[in-house]
């Protein structure tokens, strides 16, 4: 999408003011996946390789019915497949659908170092901008739920954009479209909070999930993408939804405080050097400039 | 369906078994989870596997295959024992009342009164009512027949006894509570697996919908082909029906028995006979005996049967209207009352010609050619190897389909040398045919709805419609009939064929012929309402046997009328909000979303659910009216007790089903699969289903334990595939990539097997090689004391594909394992439950 | 390392041709490297990356820049790693590192072929080139680090600025001496030679040793 519009919130790697830094757009988007109600069926993922016109990639019996171990380049929305034993002994299969967060603090935009090349608009969504992506790679560490995929054929990085395109005309994205059990929505956030409140209610009354509740984690200052889970208290068990994610801290530590302590030692090196010249000059050797050879 | 897709989520209670609808229907099984979510509905999943329908369910119970009926058996006991039994709904809408014939016995052996042994088949005359009045309190036995007694014409009697008490000891209600008292708790945990504790959990919840008296809760009952593929699927049906009309749950929106079917338009095939023991509407087909159409209508038109006071639609007995229409519509001008309606031109079947049976033939070589449409034989028929053995045999062979399939290359299946393809003889066709996207035309879903499409893109190449294909071999058929005679010319010379285009008939076209019109004026006398001559019927009120109505299917009769094609409706007002949206397609019969509604109200003709009112009573207009279309004469008040199963000769719903109803008996009883690790529990000497249908070719074999195939299999389908063609779909493939077998973990342990390894399954027919999927979804169960494994096999892989025409691999068919044996009344193979060894590759 | 000797013109070889190719194939390596580096860390240098190619091509390039480097480095330790080694005398020089803030040079004790900082940054490059090196492959090969060993990756990102603007500490001291500070320097490292002089004045003992070596070969 182009970066001409003043409803970006956030660019990567960029100097100066953004556009839409101080634009507070009312309407926040979200998807919320009711963990509760998915039954794997994987429409999504093929809505995803469709509209996103992704390429087929070959992949091998695994011992589940996942499609592949982890999200790949050419595949942004999985299902997470666990088979999950209860204190009572009794099994849950556990389906997660896996793809980008669209944080509200994104660690990938916050690692990348290439202007505009990650931007997030001022509806929530974390999007990449493949023209402008330089291939390094930091934004996959910056991601606390491994979502950025790099391509070694195209040298660049590949994510959900949770369809941008379509939902700048007005439409959700494909994979709520195609979900056949409506375990997808798509709305404000304030709305899909609401649902997914009143979902985690419901199973917590009536279903027996005394622990349910809504996956929404503050550590990323929330996210665009939230989930229903039978048991909130314990992420982990869904393919490894971080507990409390954070934009690694090693991250936060080198864009912030080293940043400007590696500016200032810089910039006093060389003013040091040059106080240093103006103060003593340069080491002589008597006897060259006597003979005007050095 | 009784009820429709989006009328589940009107439920309370779902039992879903034999069927995998988050799987296998994941958008049907939308409304399952509205119902949850809105409604706080329950779930109950029994299955062999832990499926992806389990994942939602609130309870889940493993359950041994082909062991459902004693599971069901045992829910009809248990509400009975408990007394969550809809008491009004028992009384008056079913035959519970009913007096049974004296003679009949319950299978406490294992076998019905009536059995001979040396025919392997039933004298059913025993399997009737009594004939009498009202019984209450008076003493048995009544009416024993004499021993010698020459067997009458077994037929309903007009005169039911009956008793209104439920207390007589041959009323349908006491033998039931005897058949079903066998099946306690402990019985249902050595035959099923599922330990007591649990089948009394899910008992308890099933019933809970009828705890205290409550009638306003509505239970489904939800099912696909894990009940019909075994060797008693028909009973399994049967006993859910029996507890659904003992809980009421009949007639009502979020109850019924409800059939998922599995392909976009197979209830569409059944309607339209896809079934060779039955015309168009599910009007019997001929028999030799059957000398005239008189005698025919005689034979298959039901005479009511119903206690004295009560009334009975029997509304089968207008059979000879829909015969004769049908007639007008198949043959035209040539089917005249002189000529009996040219009923002499329908083919009597003096045999069973059912699927497996007909490749039986072929295999023997009876049969000398095939032609395939829309089905891939050696890939879907049970015991690959006799098919591709049949196909060898036949003289020639022609395949209609999308992509080069199985079928159509079996001369190539993995195993076969090119020695042993030089010998086949066997001439095959193959046709390139359109796909569904292709096509226009309607289907039917489960739901019953007829809905028309539009063709969305040209056939690709020298690809052509199969109509079109069906049209050409019609007529050339035809004009060789024409120039050459033959035994009997006159059916094929005198069929109607009188399409715009004869080389190309529009389905539009073929859907007003089937839908049916006047052939001459017609008027109805009540209402004044005239259609001339020419026009498209309403409805089937309409039809005559006069020779005055034409109709193709008289169930369609409203599909597409004057008014335009109704199946294309779309309109989406659902004023009800009960999920009925009247305006949207079209539903057989006359457009009713959920069958039998009017057992929706109570016995005044009041909704037992105010708020979930589908049709009632209206006194003042004297008529019953609703949301719905009532499934009843409209005109019939409650004071005259006209029973709300308009279908059935008795008017009420059959929980005794009498005489030829179903092969192995009036209710249903636990029979083994044809292969079990287990002599039946409860008759050890008659484990199998009595009158089941083997075959007896030398492929035809069948393991047992001793040989030393110890392990239960089943097969199945996956969310990711359909059937056989999606191995040719870049994205399917991808999804789910390899063939594998589901084990449990502590089979993996047992067997020292890892997942991911490749591990051969092994039946008394084949072998099948794949990677183990080892997952705890699957448990070791305790089989009438025995500690048994269970394994799954998804069905979708061959040797034509997107893999395999790469030259990565060429998969064995899953049927290569399953047994040629089938159900004796609906001739389905036994996919589910069979024995084979498991052993590492 | 028997290559500094007396040059027939009176001048002292002070680094062979050799030498001076292994530091310049460290130097330009290590500028490029800067600049892209540089460009990556700060949006406001972004521009850099567009002169020298465009930030794509820069972040491809950079790290097999940083693969000459090493090999570069590598080569200088086989060189000079055990005139780099720590020495008593060592202690002494640095104890007088005002003096030679000051240009002081004459009070400065006698030091031979490298001088204590000149150690300090060989070991500072050394050192600081391993951490650069293996936090350089993590974050080259960052999409096959598995998800389980993420800790690697968040290794690398602050080992790899941090270990960068310490050479860039030294780097700035080093061009400074061997530019403007220290004439002579600058033509010992592209010519090769120093007057005798300079070498008697800033590494006295190592002249010291070509003189008696040379005297001794005569």
């Amino acid at each position: 999408m182009s970066q001409a519009t003043l409803e970006i919130r956030a660019i990567s790697g960029h100097a100066g003011s953004v556009p839409g830094a101080g634009v507070k757009r009312e309407l926040e988007v979200c998807k919320l996946i009711d963990t509760t109600t998915c039954i794997g069926c994987k429409a999504c993922e093929v809505a995803c390789l469709e509209w996103n016109g992704l390429t087929f990639s070959e992949t091998t019996f695994q011992n589940s019915y996942q499609t592949m171990p982890e999200t790949a380049w050419n595949y942004w929305n999985l299902i997470k497949f666990n088979e999950h034993e209860r204190d009572d002994g009794s099994l849950m299969l556990l389906m997660r659908k896996d793809q980008c967060m669209h944080c509200e603090e994104p660690g990938c935009l916050a690692a990348c170092p290439a202007d505009g090349a990650i931007v997030q608009y001022a509806n929530g969504i974390v999007d990449f901008q493949q023209d402008r992506c330089i291939g390094c790679g930091y934004c996959i560490t910056g991601c606390p739920f491994n979502i950025p995929k790099f391509s070694p054929q195209a040298r660049k990085v590949f994510k959900c954009t949770l369809c941008a395109d379509r939902v700048t005309q007005g439409l959700e994205p494909a994979c709520i479209k195609s979900c056949p059990t409506g375990c997808l929505h798509f709305g404000t956030k304030a709305e899909m909070k609401e649902l997914a409140d009143h979902r985690a209610t419901q199973l917590r009354e009536h279903s027996g999930f005394a622990k349910a509740g809504v996956y929404d984690p503050s550590g990323v200052g929330g996210t665009h993408v939230i989930y229903v889970l039978h048991d909130a208290s314990d992420p982990e068990v869904y393919g490894g939804l971080p507990a409390d994610p954070h934009v690694p801290w090693t991250v936060q530590l080198w864009k912030k405080p080293l940043k400007w302590l590696g500016n200032l030692a810089i910039v006093a090196g060389v003013a040091g050097v040059f106080i240093h010249y103006l103060r003593y000059g340069p080491k002589t050797v008597p006897e060259d400039l006597q003979g005007g050879k050095p | 369906m009784t009820n429709g897709w989006i009328d589940i989520k009107n439920t309370d209670m779902m039992l879903i078994m034999g069927g995998n609808p988050a799987e296998n229907h994941p958008c049907g099984f939308k409304w399952a989870i509205e119902a949850k979510r809105n409604r706080n509905a329950k779930m109950i999943v029994v299955d062999p596997r832990f499926t992806r329908t389990a994942a939602t369910a609130d309870l889940f119970l493993q359950i041994r295959a082909g062991a459902d009926i004693a599971f069901l058996g045992g829910l009809v006991n248990y509400a009975i024992q408990n007394n969550r039994l809809a008491k009004e709904y028992l009384l008056n809408y079913t035959n519970a009342s009913f007096l049974v014939k004296e003679g009949f016995q319950l299978p406490e052996n294992g076998l019905y009164s009536g059995f001979d042994p040396a025919t392997q088949t039933y004298d059913k005359s025993t399997w009737n009512y009594q004939e009498g009045g009202n019984m209450a309190g008076k003493a048995a036995p009544i009416d024993r027949p004499a021993a010698t007694a020459a067997p009458a014409p077994a037929v309903l009697p007009p005169n039911v006894a009956y008793d209104l008490a439920l207390e007589h000891p041959r009323c349908v209600f006491q033998l039931l509570k005897k058949q079903y008292a066998r099946y306690t708790p402990e019985t249902v945990e050595r035959i099923t697996g599922i330990p007591k504790d649990q089948f009394l959990k899910a008992a308890d919840l099933f019933t809970s919908i009828r705890k205290d008296g409550d009638t306003k809760k509505v239970a489904s009952v939800i099912y696909a082909v894990g009940w019909t593929q075994h060797t008693v699927g028909t009973q399994i049906i049967r006993t859910a029906a029996i507890l659904q009309l003992m809980l009421g749950n009949v007639g009502r929106a979020g109850g019924g028995v409800n059939a998922l079917r599995g392909h976009s338009n197979i209830q569409g095939a059944t309607d339209m006979a896809g079934v060779f023991d039955l015309l168009p509407g599910y009007l019997k087909m001929p028999r030799p005996e059957d000398t005239d159409l008189a005698a025919y209508l005689k034979r298959v038109t039901p005479t009511v049967s119903k206690p004295g006071p009560w009334d009975s639609f029997s509304y089968w007995s207008n059979t000879p209207k829909f015969a004769v229409s049908l007639l007008k519509a198949l043959y035209g001008p040539a089917a005249t009352k002189q000529d009996d309606w040219a009923f002499h031109y329908l083919p009597k079947i003096d045999r069973q010609y059912s699927w497996t049976q007909l490749w039986d033939r072929m295999y023997r070589g009876e049969v000398k050619g095939l032609l395939s449409f829309g089905m891939n034989g050696v890939m879907i028929g049970p015991d690959t190897k006799k098919n591709i053995a049949a196909l060898k045999k036949a003289e020639w062979l022609v395949v209609g389909e999308l992509y080069p399939d199985e079928t159509s290359e079996f001369w190539r299946a993995p195993g076969t040398t090119t020695e042993q393809m030089r010998q086949i003889q066997t001439t095959v066709y193959r046709l390139p045919c359109a796909g569904f996207a292709e096509k226009d035309g309607s289907f039917t879903n489960s739901a019953r709805w007829l809905q028309w499409k539009n063709a969305a893109l040209p056939p690709p190449g020298d690809a052509r419609l199969d109509q079109d294909i069906l049209a050409q071999i019609f007529l050339r058929v035809r004009d060789l009939y024409k120039k050459e005679g033959g035994k009997f010319p006159d059916p094929i010379l005198n069929a109607a064929w009188s399409y715009t285009d004869p080389q190309h008939p529009s389905l539009s076209e073929v859907t007003k012929e089937i839908n049916g019109k006047a052939l001459a004026d017609l008027k109805d006398e009540k209402t004044g309402q005239e259609i001339k001559t020419g026009q498209q019927l309403p409805g089937f009120a309409w039809l005559k046997d006069d020779g005055t109505t034409a109709a193709g299917n008289w169930i369609y009769c409203g599909a597409w009328t004057e008014a335009g094609p109704q199946l294309a409706r779309r309109g989406t007002e659902d004023p009800s909000g009960l999920g009925i949206y009247p305006n949207w397609a079209w539903s057989w019969p006359a457009n009713r979303r959920v069958l039998y509604n009017r057992a929706s109200c109570d016995v005044e003709g009041k909704p037992w659910d105010p708020s979930r009112k589908q049709v009632w009573w209206n006194e003042a207009a004297g008529r019953w009216v609703g949301n719905d279309v009532p499934d009843f004469k409209a005109d019939s008040p409650p004071k005259d007790h006209m029973g709300p199963f308009i279908m059935n000769p008795e008017g009420v719903g059959r929980i005794f089903a009498p005489l030829a109803a179903f092969a192995e008996g009036p209710f249903p009883e636990h029979y083994e699969p044809m292969e079990s690790p287990v002599k039946n529990p409860l008759h050890p000497n008659q484990s199998n289903n009595p009158v089941v249908k083997k075959f007896t070719t030398a492929e035809d074999v069948y393991g047992t334990v001793e040989q030393g195939f110890t392990v239960i299999c089943t097969t199945y389908r996956l969310t990711e595939h359909y059937h056989y063609w999606t191995k040719h779909n870049p994205m399917n493939v991808e999804t789910v990539p390899e063939p594998f077998v589901e084990i449990s973990a502590d089979m993996a342990k047992d067997y020292g097997i890892e997942g991911g390894e490749t591990i051969k399954v092994t039946s008394a027919r084949g072998t099948y090689i794949a990677k183990a999927f080892v997952t705890r979804r699957i448990k070791a169960m305790l089989i009438d004391g025995k500690k048994m494994h269970q394994i799954g096999i998804p069905i979708h892989w061959g040797y034509r594909g997107i893999a395999e025409d790469a030259g990565k691999t060429a998969n064995t068919p899953a049927n290569l394992l399953t047994p040629t044996v089938i159900d004796p009344n609906a001739f389905t193979p036994e996919f589910k439950g069979f024995l084979v060894k498991v052993e590492k590759a | 390392m028997s290559t500094p000797h007396l040059l027939p013109n009176g001048r002292v070889l002070r680094y062979s041709f050799h030498e001076r190719l292994v530091h310049w194939m460290a130097g330009i390596s290590y500028v490029y490297l800067l600049l892209t580096g540089l460009a990556f860390w700060s949006p406001w240098l972004f521009w850099i990356a567009a002169a020298l190619g465009g930030a794509a091509v820069s972040s491809q390039l950079h790290p097999w820049a940083g693969l000459v480097f090493v090999l570069a480095v590598v080569r200088m330790y086989q060189l000079w790693g055990a005139q780099m080694k720590k020495t008593p005398a060592d202690k002494a020089w640095l104890e007088a590192m005002p003096h030679y803030v000051r240009n002081e040079d004459e009070s400065m004790p006698s030091v031979d072929r490298f001088n204590p900082g000149q150690k300090i940054l060989f070991w500072g490059f050394w050192w600081c080139g391993l951490l650069l090196l293996l936090s350089g492959i993590i974050l080259w090969f960052t999409d096959a680090i598995p998800w389980s060993l993420r800790f690697l990756r968040y290794f690398a990102v602050i080992v790899h600025p941090v270990a960068a603007l310490l050479t860039i500490g030294l780097f700035i001291i080093h061009v400074y001496m061997g530019t403007a500070a220290e004439r002579g320097a600058f033509g010992s490292v592209v010519r090769g030679d120093v007057s005798r002089a300079w070498a008697k004045r800033h590494h006295q003992s190592w002249y010291e040793s070509i003189v008696g070596e040379s005297s001794a070969k005569k």
